[in-house]
């Protein structure tokens, strides 16, 4: 007799169907289980036997064979012990020998047979439904997160015998609601605003621009000047996270094992500040199975690298073709596992050694060579994708709650929701951020009086030429903001005070 | 004639002996004059009213810009500017004299040939084509660090003045002033903030008897010269917009400023004043370092 229950097992943030099969024939009692399973898995009997007795159930007592097919791909989780009990139980209890068609099931055991939530719940139902499977059983700390699958209905369980009961059918009246993606909560109200952040408004002008236009940005300024505060608060003006976006975003989190029954759905806009000792793994994503690093945890939001002369000079040039691409594969075993990470890059950094280079109130320690040698830190393939720069400047008490107002989250917000509209129109899905340099010449054309101030602008500020792709994109962006289709002279020459490091250390 | 002479006669290098009648009167007449004096570049700058600018190397902006003023404004007065060609102050003064008629000297505290600090190449090589370079040591003599001061006697010697723009509290520059004020010459200082430890040296200066510098020109009417009028400058001020000398007007009132302090002085937003700053620095009227914005004038 044979029994056959579908689950899936995790690539990257892909999944694939398995079949768990299990079969009963005579022998010295025993279960075996095949198919290229990891420990996890093997160590699986030893839960389900104490689940199944503990659940008011018998254990065969016959010679009982789990085949996990594709035998050939490896396997690894937790979640194969609800079907690999279930196809137990179906066998020992006689069910029906027509198996409950279109049903996927995921879920780990306790002893006790309660049913406890997996990591990957989402893509593995996503991957589920791709195969055609519209009915998915989880664990209840999954509910949440697998509910924002459309076209799928999710019967959460809360034990072996619940999961069992509503397998077989015996149980219809019970707890079979399907959530709906309609929970939708608001953001908590405390979320941190702009409007703390008082006497900073050129600083929050550079971070407006490169919101609007996903420019990367660099913040150079003193300890304590508030250079994270303000990266933080990055997150809370871009536009709203679509359903498409949270739905990956939240695939990536449910992989790397980030979701938590509070929180299983990713709405908001991530912001991930590693640190300077970060791992090649850890930031990259990697591991046997690959997991998700710092660059895809950041995917649709802000990856804030504070110490950035600190990083590892390699680590940093890594970074750059998964910003250009958007996204990152990692090789294991002649397979690719791609995560996506289209990131929005804000670094901040002291500008030397001790910090307090250029500033008004402190003295600075270092020698001029290690000053010379911090600078060289600021260079490399990396920088070229970081258009603005800007100094972060202590404010000063008295000048704060003077003559000009303060922007605030919504108002910066609904600033770089107007410029992204414009630059949707024009250029598709690009951001000017994002723009080559060869659809500079399409989407951003200068006038003839733009291009005599550009080479004005060249000639007497000393400019180099790798930051005039920067200028002009910047420029772009700035003249979206205003609303205005063309680049005009002021615009570029807005941009111009952004436009690197030679503006912060010009000798 | 040693060897090493006629190794640097060879090389464009000249030798002055103390007798010699090109040998610079009022470096001879100091307590202890090089016996020989190396020389590269235009000789004729010894004839001129010399002016020696000096400065700690570490230097804040405050002092790079002063001592690039005091460099050009003596070198369009006329003056030949004597300075060590260290980094920071030194090198300010140095470019600032090589914009104006004047020139720039560049008295060298290791061989005329040798280039110290390593990474002032392109000053120095300008200042040994169209200024001139001085050493007392022959050429190919490493740097070591007793040169230095002793090298700063030759500075002081060489001019009526010394002008001392920023100094810290060792700096190199008060033995500097010290030597200038032992061989009787005129000691300036640049007076600075009094937080600052960067202008403590100086500072102290003027309470030990140096003349504080009030207006850069000073030193000019003490000796009496006559610097240029920047007339060209004010007739470009007078054609710039209001919101373009409003800005101006508010960085010269109040030194330096953030462009938040700019937008709160002015009332004006931030992408305006950015853009403004720019404009004004492609017009030479301020320019912006670690995030402040300076006056140019």
């Amino acid at each position: 007799m044979l029994t056959k229950i579908i689950t899936a097992s995790l690539w990257g943030i892909d999944a694939d169907l398995v079949t768990v099969e299990t079969d009963a024939h005579p022998g010295l009692p025993a279960l075996n289980i095949v198919g290229l399973a990891d420990i996890t898995i093997k160590e699986a009997k030893d839960r389900i036997r104490p689940a199944v007795m503990n659940s008011g159930f018998r254990f065969p007592g016959n010679r009982i064979t789990v085949n996990l097919s594709p035998a050939a791909t490896r396997k690894e989780g937790s979640h194969f012990d609800l079907p690999v009990a279930l196809g137990l139980l179906l066998l020992q209890e006689g069910a029906p020998a027509e198996n409950a068609p279109g049903w996927g099931v995921l879920g780990e055991l306790s002893l006790d047979g309660q049913v406890l939530p997996v990591t990957g719940a989402l893509p593995m139902a996503i991957g589920m439904r791709k195969s055609g499977i519209k009915k998915i059983m989880v664990p209840e700390g999954n509910a949440e997160e697998v509910s924002i699958v459309k076209d799928i209905s999710v019967y959460p369980v809360e034990s072996l015998r619940e999961a069992y009961m509503i397998y077989t059918g015996q149980v219809y009246a019970g707890r079979i609601a399907r959530r709906d993606t309609a929970s939708r909560k608001t953001c908590g109200k405390s979320e941190p605003d702009y409007a703390d952040v008082a006497g900073q408004e050129n600083v929050k002008r550079a971070v407006t621009i490169a919101a609007a236009g996903a420019h990367g940005l660099l913040m150079m300024g003193s300890p304590g000047v508030g250079k994270t505060m303000i990266a933080s608060r990055m997150p809370g003006i871009m536009p709203d996270l679509d359903y498409e976006g949270a739905l990956t975003l939240t695939q990536i989190y449910s992989v790397a094992g980030r979701l938590s029954e509070k929180k299983q759905i990713i709405r908001g806009r991530p912001f991930i500040a590693p640190h300077t000792t970060i791992t090649k793994a850890g930031l990259m994503g990697g591991g046997l199975k690959p997991k998700p690093g710092a660059v895809s945890l950041a995917h649709e939001g802000i990856l804030f690298l504070d110490e950035f002369g600190e990083f590892d000079g390699k680590l940093l040039d890594m970074l750059r073709q998964p910003m250009e691409e958007g996204k990152i594969a990692i090789s294991r075993g002649g397979r690719n596992a791609v995560f996506p990470c289209s990131f929005m890059l804000v670094a901040a950094s002291n500008p030397c050694k001790c910090g307090y280079l250029g500033d008004p109130k402190h003295e600075c320690t270092c020698t001029p060579g290690q000053i010379d040698s911090y600078r060289s830190r600021f260079s490399g393939p990396l920088m070229d994708r970081i258009d603005l720069h800007v100094k972060v400047e202590a404010v000063e008490e008295r000048d704060l709650g003077r003559k000009t107002k303060g922007l605030s989250t919504p108002e910066m917000k609904e600033m770089v929701a107007g410029a992204r509209v414009l630059q949707r129109k024009r250029q598709k899905a690009r951001l000017n951020g994002e723009l080559e340099p060869a659809e500079l010449k399409k989407y951003c054309p200068l006038g003839e009086e733009e291009r005599k101030f550009m080479e004005k602008a060249y000639s007497s500020l000393g400019l180099s030429m790798r930051v005039y792709h920067k200028i002009i994109k910047v420029s772009r962006t700035i003249a979206d903001l205003a609303g205005e289709s063309e680049i005009s002279v002021s615009h570029i020459a807005e941009a111009l005070q952004y436009r690197g490091l030679e503006s912060i250390y010009h000798r | 004639m040693s060897e090493t002479e006629k190794e640097a006669g060879r090389t464009g290098i000249k030798c002055l002996e103390i007798d010699d009648e090109d040998y610079p009167d009022l470096l001879r007449k100091i307590s202890d004059p090089p016996k020989k004096l190396y020389c590269a570049g235009d000789m004729k700058l010894l004839e001129k009213e010399t002016i020696a600018v000096v400065g700690s190397r570490k230097v804040t902006e405050y002092g790079e810009k002063t001592a690039y003023k005091l460099g050009r404004i003596l070198s369009e007065a006329g003056a030949a500017v004597v300075s060590g060609l260290a980094r920071g102050a030194d090198s300010a003064a140095h470019r600032g004299a090589l914009e104006g008629e004047g020139g720039a000297i560049g008295v060298m505290g290791c061989g005329i040939d040798i280039c110290y600090p390593a990474s002032n190449i392109r000053l120095w090589e300008k200042v040994r084509d169209t200024g001139l370079l001085l050493s007392e040591y022959p050429p190919g003599t490493k740097a070591a660090k007793y040169m230095f001061p002793r090298r700063n006697r030759i500075i002081s010697g060489l001019c009526r003045a010394v002008i001392v723009v920023e100094a810290g509290i060792h700096s190199g520059s008060l033995i500097t002033a010290e030597l200038a004020a032992e061989q009787g010459r005129t000691v300036y200082a640049v007076p600075g903030n009094i937080d600052r430890v960067s202008s403590f040296g100086s500072n102290k200066l003027i309470r030990d008897g140096a003349t504080p510098l009030l207006l850069l020109t000073d030193v000019l009417e003490d000796l009496g010269m006559t610097g240029r009028k920047d007339a060209a400058g004010d007739e470009k001020y007078d054609q710039l917009g209001p919101d373009e000398k409003k800005i101006i007007d508010a960085v010269s009132r109040l030194g330096e400023l953030s462009v938040d302090q700019i937008c709160a002085e002015t009332g004006m937003h931030p992408w305006t004043v950015n853009g403004i700053v720019t404009v004004l620095e492609m017009k030479g009227f301020l320019h912006v370092y670690m995030g402040r914005v300076f006056t140019e004038q």
